[in-house]
């Protein structure tokens, strides 16, 4: 397929997978907020604003952080190239241009969100009705999944889509597992309601809440949560289950002779494949978090060597 | 609450009422419908037609408005309505114009015949400003340049079609006659059960056949190649590739290595056979054309001249579409097919022609005045609505640069009920039927209607104002 097609598509997916995270941060945030103690609202605010990197670009457009201005600068903020109404903006970008390889369903999908999210946008979101453009968010992101899986050939524009979206995941989970599991172990030394609020708050932005029950039932534990979002193949969000996919998909995609891509993710896969809940706490999650992100970095870099990048 | 249906003004051929208001006996069941559906359904259907084209992102950008400012063409739910044996007689006559302007295009490009019999000058040819001179001598598959020709044709007031422009270039509109379709099955499903429409579906396989026999190549690579997003036809060209099964290429993702064209893939280099390019001539090589065209591929045309590269349409299709050159079309088919047209030409008067310049201007409030090299309803004069200050700004026109210029009578296009403010009312509309030259020379029975909204207005252009109407052609016997 056309170099500009895939990179077209693996952008397409995963801006739209960011518009979700984005959208489930936010809303824990939001809801912990309210939860927390007054002192510590500041910091739970800021966390969707830590794990995307956007804390300082806040700072230029906003004097201070309350959760209408969290509100604005991260779902409907032009001016925040990460902000769900860009991510969206751009993912619908990327779908004109590959417009040929969409099916009209997926096509659809992501255009319908685009129109409703304008909409979304010049009507205003305050908190009172935040929480419904954030079950939108999941709604539309859900609606573009089932249209690529119900409709879409399986050929690698595809398989570039899935490669998009489960590397924006596996960035996201790590991020999110890092800055979350942090402030969860700091609040272990405080009061034990507002821990377990801490660890659930973990939990939901991952949509990992459930999961967590159905494998350790009630009593959350640091590395129980840490060995779930990690190395746990069946659950959606963990490390475990996006670099399977992440080197299965680079096994199926026709490559000629692109091997480096494929190299480094069979091998970053088979770290957590094979890893185990004691080498993670041996060399400390926040060590082994940072080198994975690294990693995964470096994999994203490479697949667009590989196949998208064409220098003359 | 009823529709109240507005009959034509006298003198006008209306699609739907005969002379003495009475419907045509092919649209009874058209009336049926309209008189029996409730006006608040209907106006609820077109809200629905509308949010269904937004959601499907069936737009166009307009020139000179914001980069990315994307509209709706408006789409009106009465359908146009062709009998079958109209449909027959337009189908004859559009295979038999299409290859007698393909058989112009090799010839002027090889022997000079219809020049040396003396039916068109010489100077007429080649100093105009789209012949390539570059295309002499050059074998193309089949002797065929425009594989894809779009003919806009009008009803007069005798009740025959006319031809009113041949578009040899890159006609665009197709993806509305058959989104139209869709769109109308979808809302009245009970019509079609009703009527015996025609079929248009099966057109991007019709064009993908074409395609791939404009190549020598039994399994050619064919692919569409688009400006980009922001042309105005952008939608268009990638529902064809998506309808073809090809990809979709600009530019950029084309490059040339020892005369043979190739496309960046995610495998590496692949060869193309064939391009439908939606880019006009100037911008396919900037080596070869505009050298700022950002939009083309460095060494296209010394691969095109190679032969290892087939362009559909063809390089230097312009010259036979031109304005100044339509006036002749019923000659060439008398002169290479040995036949009488069977479609009529609008009488036309030439500005080059000092006889003819004299006529023009001494009649201007009663003729319309084109542009020999414009399009889309641009840099063009109606006598009988222009004010004053128009109609001497083109005097000194005229005057200018008389060769650039044709007029021809003020033609009064057919009409056909169409919804707007006031209810039902009758809209002037044209019809652009889309014809395929390959292996046989084929189209499907239909094509684009394109309706004037404002009342009275001759414009159909969708750059001003126009709107579309799906195409009805009848099968089978009439009524």
């Amino acid at each position: 397929m056309l170099s500009r097609a895939a990179s077209s598509l693996f952008w397409m997916a995963r801006y739209l997978e960011r518009a979700e995270t984005q959208a489930r941060l936010l809303d824990v945030s939001l809801t912990m907020a309210l939860i927390d103690v007054p002192e510590d609202r500041e910091e739970q605010l800021s966390v969707p604003l830590l794990v995307t990197g956007s804390r300082e670009t806040f700072h230029e457009l906003y004097p201070e952080i309350t959760p209408q201005n969290l509100i604005d600068f991260l779902l409907l903020d032009d001016r925040h190239p990460a902000s769900v109404f860009s991510v969206i903006r751009s993912a619908r970008d990327n779908a004109l241009h590959v417009r040929g390889n969409l099916s009209a369903d997926v096509w659809e999908s992501i255009n319908l969100a685009w129109m409703e999210l304008k909409e979304l946008r010049h009507k205003g979101v305050t908190e009172s009705n935040a929480s419904r453009v954030f079950d939108w968010t999941r709604e539309r992101s859900n609606v573009f999944r089932g249209a690529a899986y119900g409709t879409l050939l399986r050929n690698d524009a595809f398989h570039f889509l899935l490669l998009g979206t489960f590397i924006e995941r596996a960035d996201a989970t790590a991020r999110v597992l890092n800055i979350r599991h942090h402030m969860a172990t700091k609040s272990l030394e405080g009061h034990p309601t507002q821990s377990f609020f801490e660890w659930t708050a973990l939990l939901h932005s991952l949509a990992a809440f459930e999961a967590y029950q159905n494998t350790y039932g009630h009593n959350i534990e640091p590395m129980n949560v840490a060995e779930l979002l990690i190395l746990k193949p069946d659950v959606p969000r963990s490390l475990h289950a996006c670099l399977e996919e992440i080197a299965d998909l680079l096994e199926q995609i026709e490559s000629g002779e692109a091997r480096r891509a494929r190299r480094l993710a069979t091998s970053l896969y088979a770290n957590i494949r094979y890893g185990d809940r004691e080498y993670i706490a041996e060399r400390g999650l926040n060590e082994y978090l940072t080198d994975f992100l690294q990693r995964i970095q470096r994999i994203a870099g490479q697949i667009q060597k590989d196949y998208m990048g064409w220098k003359q | 609450m009823v529709m109240l249906i507005q009959t034509p003004p006298e003198g006008i051929y209306d699609e739907l009422f005969d002379q003495n208001n009475r419907v045509r006996p092919s649209c009874r069941m058209l009336e049926d419908w309209l008189i029996r559906s409730d006006e608040a359904l209907l106006a609820e259907k077109r809200r629905e037609a509308d949010v269904l084209f937004q959601r499907l992102g069936i737009t166009f950008n307009v020139y000179g408005e914001d980069q990315g400012a994307e509209r709706l063409i408006p789409f009106d739910l009465i359908p146009r309505v062709i009998s079958a044996s109209d449909w027959q007689r337009l189908q004859a006559g559009l295979r038999q114009r299409v290859q007698a302007l393909n058989r112009f295009l090799f010839d002027i490009y090889h022997e000079f015949e219809i020049i040396r019999a003396g039916v068109i000058s010489a100077e007429q040819v080649f100093a105009n400003p789209q012949y390539q001179p570059g295309m002499q001598n050059l074998k193309l598959p089949r002797n065929l340049y425009s594989h894809i020709a779009g003919i806009d044709l009008i009803r007069h007031n005798d009740g025959d079609f006319y031809v009113l422009e041949d578009n040899l270039r890159c006609p665009s509109g197709v993806s509305y006659m058959l989104e139209n379709r869709r769109m109308m099955m979808r809302l009245f499903p009970e019509l079609f059960a009703k009527a015996p429409v025609a079929p248009v579906e099966h057109y991007p396989a019709l064009l993908g056949e074409t395609l791939r026999a404009a190549s020598l190549n039994p399994n050619p690579t064919v692919v569409v190649l688009t400006p980009g997003r922001f042309n105005s036809a952008y939608f268009e060209h990638a529902f064809l590739a998506r309808q073809m099964g090809i990809e979709l290429v600009e530019g950029a993702d084309l490059f040339v290595r020892r005369n043979k064209v190739y496309m960046k893939t995610t495998v590496g280099p692949q060869q193309v056979d064939v391009i439908y390019r939606r880019v006009d001539d100037d911008f396919l090589d900037p080596l070869a054309g505009n050298p700022d065209s950002m939009l083309g591929v460095p060494g296209l045309y010394a691969a095109y001249r190679t032969g290892n590269v087939v362009l559909a349409n063809a390089m230097g299709t312009g010259v036979a579409d031109d304005k100044a050159i339509y006036p002749f079309v019923p000659e060439m088919i008398r002169f290479y097919l040995g036949e009488e047209p069977i479609l009529k030409n609008v009488p036309t008067w030439q500005g080059r022609k000092p006889k003819d310049l004299k006529y023009i201007l001494d009649n201007l409030p009663d003729l319309v005045v084109k542009e020999t090299q414009g399009a889309g309803g641009y840099g063009m004069l109606i006598g009988p609505k222009a004010s004053k200050k128009e109609l001497s700004h083109f005097r000194s026109l005229l005057r200018a640069r008389p060769d650039n210029y044709i007029a021809q009578p003020t033609l009064s296009l057919s009409t056909c009920p169409t919804f707007v403010n006031e209810g039902v009312a009758p809209r002037h509309l044209d019809l652009r039927p889309f014809v395929l030259s390959g292996k046989k020379v084929q189209m499907v029975p239909g094509g684009l209607t394109r309706v004037a909204l404002k009342e009275g207005s001759l414009v159909v252009n969708s750059s001003q104002g126009g709107g579309t109407k799906d195409t009805w052609v009848l099968e089978g016997e009439e009524c």
